[in-house]
């Protein structure tokens, strides 16, 4: 699973702890999400989402064979 | 994700400081046959199972006091608990289980008479013990990582 959390954020001119502070996760749980390393549960993608203007679909997608 | 029940994150520091007086008294106790001398019980005696006329408690206090300290550890929230470092803990408790488990085939299969006894009292504690290595080690990962 691939995501765009970096960009949607970098748009919006967040920091990983300013992102992390919105949704109540640690930073270093946004970098691991960022990095694909931990799949976030669909309760704290929606709320990432929400905080980032877009849906969750435009936010995480699924690789090809997934 | 259902929050699962955990002990705020004080607890943690102080099972990680009763540990150690508790870990001091089971290694004196059991290599150096160290005993508290208020522990006897002589005179108390309820039946055959609780029968403290001849037994010194050192031991089950060192026992239970290294569990339940261990368990304080294990058990409470980190400073920034979220649904990332709770999955770890699971993840990390599944690989415990399992680990403590291969062990303990393999000693099954290696050791025997009264060693075997050994193995088994250690393997009272290896659980948690393994449980918290793995988990610390795991959270020290995710924080390096990040630094």
């Amino acid at each position: 699973m691939k995501n765009k959390i970096k960009v949607h954020r970098a748009i919006h001119n967040l920091t990983q702890d300013d992102l992390a502070k919105r949704i109540g996760v640690s930073r270093q749980t946004i970098n691991t999400m960022e990095s694909a390393k931990y799949i976030p549960s669909t309760a704290l993608a929606l709320k990432m989402a929400r905080e980032l203007g877009v849906s969750v679909e435009e936010l995480f997608q699924l690789e090809e064979g997934e | 994700m259902k929050k699962l029940p955990l002990l705020p994150h004080v607890y943690q520091k102080i099972g990680a400081i009763l540990l150690l007086p508790f870990l001091a008294l089971g290694i004196a106790n059991s290599f150096f046959d160290y005993e508290l001398p208020w522990l006897w019980f002589r005179r108390l005696s309820t039946g055959k199972i609780l029968d403290f006329n001849t037994n010194n408690l050192t031991d089950e206090l060192a026992s239970v006091g290294i569990i339940l300290s261990m368990m304080l550890v294990a058990f409470s929230k980190e400073k920034t608990e979220d649904e990332a470092i709770q999955f770890f803990r699971l993840a990390s408790l599944q690989w415990a289980v399992i680990v403590n488990y291969v062990v303990l085939i393999a000693c099954i299969l290696l050791v025997y008479g009264t060693g075997f006894l050994s193995v088994m009292i250690y393997n009272m504690f290896t659980i948690l013990i393994i449980f918290n290595i793995r988990f610390r080690f795991v959270l020290f990962q995710h924080n390096k990582m990040n630094a």
